[in-house]
Formats: C-alpha cells, sequence, structure tokens
C-alpha cells in the first residue's frame, strides 16, 4: 500500500488528477448539476451519489454573464484505470499542514483517513478528482451536502464563500444565521418556511460581497433532530420519512416545507444568532460583531477544508459590513417566524 | 501554568508569534486565528487595545498606570495578560527596539469599558491526528513507492 508523505502529497495529487481525467469515457454516468455562477459536471458510478446529485441542489436558473464550468470525477478502483487510494504515511497530520502544502502547488485538498477517502482539486483548470476505496465508500455527511469541498474551493478562488449559516427572508431580502450546531439554526429556519418565509439553504450557504451582501442557494436539504421535528409538526406533515441521516437526524428538502420556490438569492441585511432561549416570546437585540464573527467563522473555517486565511478575511468583512443581533428563540414556531418576519419588513432597530 | 511570566521583565516589546497568528478588529474588538490549529481568540475592548499595542511592538511598559476599562493598569495586571498570551502562543519577546505608544491610543483605553481579559473559543479546533509510527515503515510515500515496485 503506497503511502504519501507531506513531501510527495502535490506529487499524488496531481497522479490521481491525471488517473482520473484518463479514465474519462470509463465512468457509468455523468450528472450536470447548474448552480449559481456554475455549471458542474460530475463524472461517476450509479448509486447513492449519484442520486444524491440529482436531488441535494437546488438548480439555479440561467445566470448572466456565462456561468463558469467545473469537473469532478468521483473515482473507485472497480473503475479501470483509477488506483487503490493511498494511505497518509506521515507521523503528523495536520487539516492547516495539508491545506498549506496543497496550496503551495496550487492544489486544494482534503483527506478523510478513516476510510482513505481523497479530495484534490485544480482550482486554475476547475477539475477534481474524488477517490474511494470503492464506490459507496465516502463519509456518511457527503450525499446530504455532495462535493461541498469541491464547491468551497471553486468559489472561494472566484472571491466568493460557502457559509454555514442558515438564511430566511422575505421579499428578497433576508438574514443570515449563524452559531454553532445546535444554536437553532436549522429549527429556526425551518420554522420561518413554515409560516411564509423563504430561505436559500439552512447548512451552507453562497455569500457574495460584491455590491452588498447576497445569499444564493446550493443544496436543498434540511435537517432536524427528533425532537424539532416534532415540534415543527414535520411528522404529520412529510407523509414519506427516509431513514435518519448519520446525526440521527431526519432530512427532508426545503420543497417538501414550502410550496414556493427558493428564490435564486437574498440580500442580507443582517447577521443573526439564534439562541435557545427555553421559553417566553422571541426577542432580537444588537449584539457586538466581535462576538457575531466568533459565532459566524469558526465552524465556516473548520468544515471547510483549506483556504482558512482567506476565510478568516472574508467573514470578517462579511460581519463588518452587516449590523449584527442575537435572536433568542420562543418555543412556538409560528412566533418565532412572526419574529423574524417583523424585523426584516419594518426595520432592524 | 504561566511559564511566559518570567520574559516580562526582560523584555517589554513583544511581536506577534507568527505568521500564522491573524487578527481582525470589529469596531475596536480584536478577534485573533491561529491558523495552524483553528483557534480563535476574543479580546474585551481594552484587551483589544493593549493586543494592538503589543503585537506593533510598543513598549509594554508605558501601559502601566493608564487608563482602561474603568480603573487603572496595573503592573502585575499586566504582566498575567501577556504572560497569557505568550502562553496562548499569541506573541513572542522580541529584540526590536520598542515603539513609543502613539497619544491617541491612551484616550481610547480611557474610553473602554471591559477589564483585560481574552476568551479563548476552540470546540472547533482541529484535532490532530497521529497516524501511529508503527504502521509506517519507511514512509517512501508517492510516486518513490509506486516506481520501486
Amino acid at each position: 500500500m503506497p503511502r504519501v508523505t507531506l513531501e510527495t502529497l502535490p506529487d499524488y495529487g496531481r497522479y490521481l488528477l491525471a488517473a482520473a481525467e484518463d479514465a474519462g469515457l470509463r465512468y457509468p454516468t455523468t450528472r450536470k448539476v447548474s448552480l449559481p455562477l456554475l455549471e458542474l459536471t460530475v463524472h461517476l458510478g450509479h448509486g447513492v451519489l449519484a442520486d444524491a446529485l440529482g436531488h441535494a441542489f437546488v438548480e439555479a436558473g440561467h445566470d448572466r454573464p456565462e456561468p463558469a464550468a467545473c469537473r469532478v470525477f468521483i473515482a473507485h478502483p472497480g473503475i479501470h484505470g483509477i488506483p487503490e487510494p493511498a494511505r497518509w504515511g506521515d507521523a503528523h497530520f495536520t487539516e492547516h499542514g495539508f491545506a498549506k502544502r496543497l496550496a503551495e502547488a496550487g492544489l486544494r485538498g482534503h483527506y478523510f483517513h478513516d476510510l482513505d477517502f481523497w479530495q484534490i482539486y485544480d482550482p486554475h483548470r476547475s477539475v477534481g478528482v474524488q477517490l474511494m476505496a470503492s464506490a459507496d465508500a465516502f463519509p456518511p455527511w457527503e450525499p446530504g451536502a455532495p462535493l461541498r469541498a469541491f464547491l468551497h474551493w471553486e468559489y472561494a478562488a472566484r472571491g466568493m464563500r460557502l457559509t454555514h449559516a442558515g438564511t430566511l427572508g422575505i421579499d428578497g431580502k433576508g438574514i443570515l444565521l449563524a452559531g454553532a450546531g445546535g444554536a437553532g439554526k436549522s429549527g429556526t429556519v425551518a420554522a420561518g418556511l413554515l409560516n411564509g418565509l423563504d430561505s436559500v439553504g439552512d447548512d451552507y450557504v453562497l455569500i457574495d460581497l460584491v455590491g452588498g451582501v447576497t445569499a444564493r442557494p446550493l443544496f436543498s436539504t434540511l435537517k432536524q433532530d427528533a425532537r424539532g421535528f416534532a415540534r415543527l409538526g414535520l411528522q404529520q406533515r412529510l407523509a414519506e420519512q427516509g431513514p435518519l441521516n448519520w446525526q440521527g437526524k431526519h432530512t427532508f428538502h426545503i420543497g417538501d416545507v414550502t410550496p414556493r420556490p427558493v428564490p435564486a438569492m437574498l440580500d442580507i441585511v443582517a447577521l443573526v444568532m439564534p439562541h435557545i432561549s427555553g421559553g417566553g416570546a422571541s426577542s432580537i437585540m444588537p449584539v457586538s460583531r466581535r462576538d457575531a464573527m466568533i459565532a459566524l467563522a469558526p465552524s465556516g473555517i473548520a468544515q471547510m477544508p483549506g483556504e482558512r486565511e482567506s476565510g478568516f478575511r472574508f467573514f470578517s468583512e462579511l460581519t463588518r459590513l452587516l449590523p449584527c443581533f442575537r435572536l433568542s428563540l420562543g418555543t412556538d414556531p409560528a412566533e418565532i417566524a412572526g419574529a423574524i418576519e417583523n424585523f426584516l419588513t419594518r426595520g432592524l432597530s | 501554568m504561566l511559564s511566559g511570566a518570567t520574559m516580562m521583565h526582560e523584555s517589554h516589546a513583544y511581536a506577534v508569534a507568527s505568521r500564522d497568528i491573524v487578527f481582525e478588529s470589529f469596531d475596536g474588538e480584536a478577534v485573533v486565528l491561529n491558523l495552524a490549529n483553528g483557534k480563535y481568540f476574543g479580546f474585551s475592548d481594552s484587551g483589544s487595545k493593549v493586543w494592538q499595542a503589543l503585537s506593533s511592538g510598543m513598549d509594554a511598559r508605558a501601559l502601566v498606570g493608564l487608563a482602561a476599562g474603568g480603573s487603572t493598569i496595573g503592573e502585575a495586571q499586566l504582566d498575567h495578560f501577556i504572560a497569557q498570551l505568550l502562553e496562548l502562543g499569541l506573541l513572542v519577546p522580541s529584540d526590536a527596539t520598542v515603539q513609543p505608544l502613539p497619544d491617541e491610543l491612551a484616550a481610547e483605553l480611557a474610553a473602554t469599558n471591559e477589564p483585560l481579559d481574552v476568551s479563548i473559543h476552540d470546540d472547533l479546533a482541529d484535532l490532530i491526528v497521529i497516524d501511529p509510527i508503527h504502521e509506517v515503515e519507511e514512509p517512501l510515500g508517492w510516486p518513490a513507492v509506486k516506481q520501486a515496485s
């Protein structure tokens, strides 16, 4: 079993890209996904990941100017010409050291030890490879937000950012909901969707800072733990429920909870940190930008491989462009949605 | 154990510990990220001003006795704060000539409301993965392994 060290990492990355591209015609299927400002083409096998590409995204309409194109090969040794994944062979592995070494060579990448799962991306050519030990040897979170790392690298190279935040809006104007897992982002988004508000995502959205802060949708997947699922009445509403995800959460899609189409974009007017207060009415109070930055940036940077400093600078700029608030969440979903609608339509003070 | 405290009396100039320490200011309040391990640090308003002074090589001694956060910066308090920043790997002692404090910094410090403080946010910091050495023969890496086989 070959082993990759920090020294040989860029060579290995380029070797994988070449092997994946050389096998070009041997992938069983090709999927195309229209995303904001990007046409994604994926060569892969049939199965869970191919299915996920079909239903995990919010497909974008035609962009003007013409969208850029990116191509990703989802490869495994069952496809002729694709090697077994190598293992990591250095004594130490740090995410930052790994990403820095690849960045010096003009590449981006991620390695998930447990599965010898490699993702390598060349942002100059917009070509990537995801190498797995077998067709189904991917981390359990991959189907919910497929190819998230590649989208992160591609958009970051163009000055935009996949951001770990929820969104709610009305009439094209919206808020970003930031905070670590368990803060109440997903429950707030679902409460809003069920009560007349729009969202462009509850987990990862695409943020651009040119001409003001905007959020665009990428993934349609929503998540709720059992308690939130029951509190929101989703048990009754969603007749067909699939298996729980790797976190033991229910997963469903924006279209399952609202008939309204997902907006192509929201103009973000505030950064809001939800907080489960345990009762009473919801309230929205100003909070320091320092605290908002610490709520927003860590998860967005920790969950996205590489581009760490550019992420810190991007989230800093984003935070400085927006007024920041803490949302103390009540317990009634309709009341929470009403408080946010009021906040958005009657002003931010 | 704040071992950096002993350094305080030998050096009065400090510098940002490495290029992996990056920081931004939000309405005068500093947030620092250690890129190498993903740890964040949030500074109180007075702590932010002191961080700003120390990270730009200004004279630490000149801060003693200045009004900040509703009281006066004491030597022991400043020693403790600096020792904390050394211990956290955000600052290192510097041999460079200390820079004088700009006049406006004293006024800005006097306008602060919170005591000197830095909070650590490491919930999402990196886990360092160590591949057990005994599993690794000679790590020839790639493509050396392939060429040898």
